[in-house]
């Protein structure tokens, strides 16, 4: 049994930090835009990424199960290439990094709002191109926010349940999570095993909550 | 920033490592020797045994997953490449109807419903019409308007003319577990469940078991689907559960075999 524990809880730990990595690119891109820029529907735009926060998880899921299936517009692309995304790992890392997306780009964004504007022209002034100026003045300027706003992501991603358990399943030693893990053995009534995942659960939330909620205060 | 940047860089290829390792080649298609069952949740435990046994015995690799049949449905209609498909009941078979191989349909097991009680609180029921006595204030049984459990609870109820006393009683559960979780806290006085509910846990009790031949048809049915990788896999899996070594492990879980 604890190899099994052990194995579920790496397991999600190692996905939910794939997905971290994976949404920051995307994340860190909106919250910039969304912070800088006024544009034609950038309300549809904020609204969009604040989607996966407010939909019922279990909605997220049918709709990725309906987009990666085999017969949804992106599963239909990928499946001449023989790749399957339903049922496998890769689908539980989508599901965390859609479902932790949202909080990335509101505490990223809250970050380049607070970059003073006016360090960036200076910047401009002595000859820097956007892009350096981006990830030399503005990018280490928000860095603590997109930081505590890409562990909020992960411990979002550690505890995703509803998504998950829709589009990867609930396959051992393949797509088990903590959370799927929990609600299967509670389902079979395997309360010591839920037990065990409750624990590793709690310990893993607890310190990425203490750090996270240490990143984002403001002093 | 350097060494933040190799620090990332390292929990990345860890992190992509670990995922890979779980998914043994990605998200490129399974290798055909394997069978991926998709089992009703009451089964998951018994599943995992069989699957186990047969492992051992054809060479095969069988993966099972599990969850409520509903979803389940919802999945292989999506067209994810299921194999075999094990549902709790037969509506969420029939929902699938277009995704099965012709002829493949069984009904592999049935289940009794069955009352259960505290383990502190011990007591035998001669009927269902026991649970009319006032002793009984709180019943739990599966949401009547969801849960299959419940829907059978709620079914032989009426058949037996009580429904409308009980139902005063009656506390709707999401799902069968939580049910049967109701009587192990003590929340409820009693469950109507499946027998194989009562099986695994010590602090509920089995206070009656519902003859089959009285009780509603309880079935599992079980079919090969279409859009699977290994139909070969899945079709002699399909008779080698139908069979006796695989028969044994259900009925120690307490399922009863379906024909």
């Amino acid at each position: 049994m604890q190899t099994e524990i052990l194995e579920i809880a790496l397991f999600t730990t190692a996905a939910a930090l794939a997905a971290t990595v994976i949404m920051l690119p995307p994340g860190i891109a909106l919250a910039w835009v969304l912070a800088r820029h006024r544009f034609r529907g950038k309300a549809v735009v904020e609204t969009l990424a604040s989607l996966p926060l407010v939909m019922p998880p279990v909605a997220t899921g049918l709709l990725l199960l309906w987009l990666v299936g085999r017969r949804g517009p992106v599963g239909r692309l990928l499946a001449p290439f023989g790749i399957e995304i339903v049922f496998t790992p890769v689908a539980v890392v989508l599901a965390m990094a859609i479902m932790g997306l949202p909080l990335l780009v509101r505490t990223a964004r809250a970050g380049f709002e607070q970059v003073t504007k006016r360090y960036e022209q200076m910047a401009e002034t002595l000859g820097a191109r956007p892009w350096r100026v981006f990830t030399t003045v503005t990018l280490p300027l928000a860095s603590r926010n997109i930081l505590a706003g890409a562990l909020l992501g992960f411990t979002r991603a550690l505890g995703e349940f509803g998504a998950t358990i829709v589009v990867a399943g609930s396959i051992p030693g393949r797509t088990r999570t903590l959370a799927v893990g929990i609600y299967t053995y509670t389902e079979t009534g395997q309360d010591a095993r839920a037990a065990a995942l409750l624990v590793v659960s709690v310990t893993l939330a607890f310190g990425a909550a203490l750090i996270a909620n240490r990143l984002a205060r403001v002093d | 920033m350097r060494r933040w940047a190799a620090t990332v860089a390292a929990i990345v290829l860890v992190a992509v490592a670990v995922v890979s390792a779980q998914s043994g080649s990605s998200p490129t298609p399974r290798p055909r020797q394997e069978v991926l069952v998709c089992a009703a949740a009451s089964l998951a435990d018994v599943m995992q045994t069989v699957a186990t046994a047969y492992e051992k015995r054809a060479g095969v690799r069988v993966v099972v997953n599990t969850g409520a049949s509903n979803t389940l449905a919802r999945q292989i209609a999506a067209g994810a490449a299921v194999d075999l498909f094990v549902s709790a009941d037969e509506a969420q078979m029939d929902a699938v109807r277009g995704e099965i191989v012709a002829g493949t349909r069984i009904d592999l097991l049935s289940n009794q419903l069955a009352v259960a009680v505290p383990s502190d609180r011990p007591r035998t029921l001669r009927s269902l019409r026991d649970l009319t006595d006032p002793a009984f204030k709180r019943i739990a049984i599966g949401d009547p308007a969801a849960v299959p459990a419940g829907v059978y609870a709620k079914a032989y109820l009426e058949k037996l003319g009580i429904w409308t006393v009980v139902s005063a009683k009656v506390v709707p559960s999401a799902s069968v577990r939580l049910a049967l979780a109701a009587v192990e806290n003590g929340a409820a006085d009693a469950a109507i469940v499946y027998r194989t509910d009562i099986a695994p846990t010590r602090r509920a009790l089995l206070a009656l078991a519902i003859p089959i031949t009285d009780g509603p048809r309880i079935v599992y049915p079980a079919a090969v689907i279409r859009g699977g990788h290994n139909r070969d896999g899945a079709t002699r899996l399909l008779t080698w559960l139908r069979g006796a070594e695989a028969a044994k492990v259900f009925e120690a879980a307490g399922f009863i075999r379906a024909d």
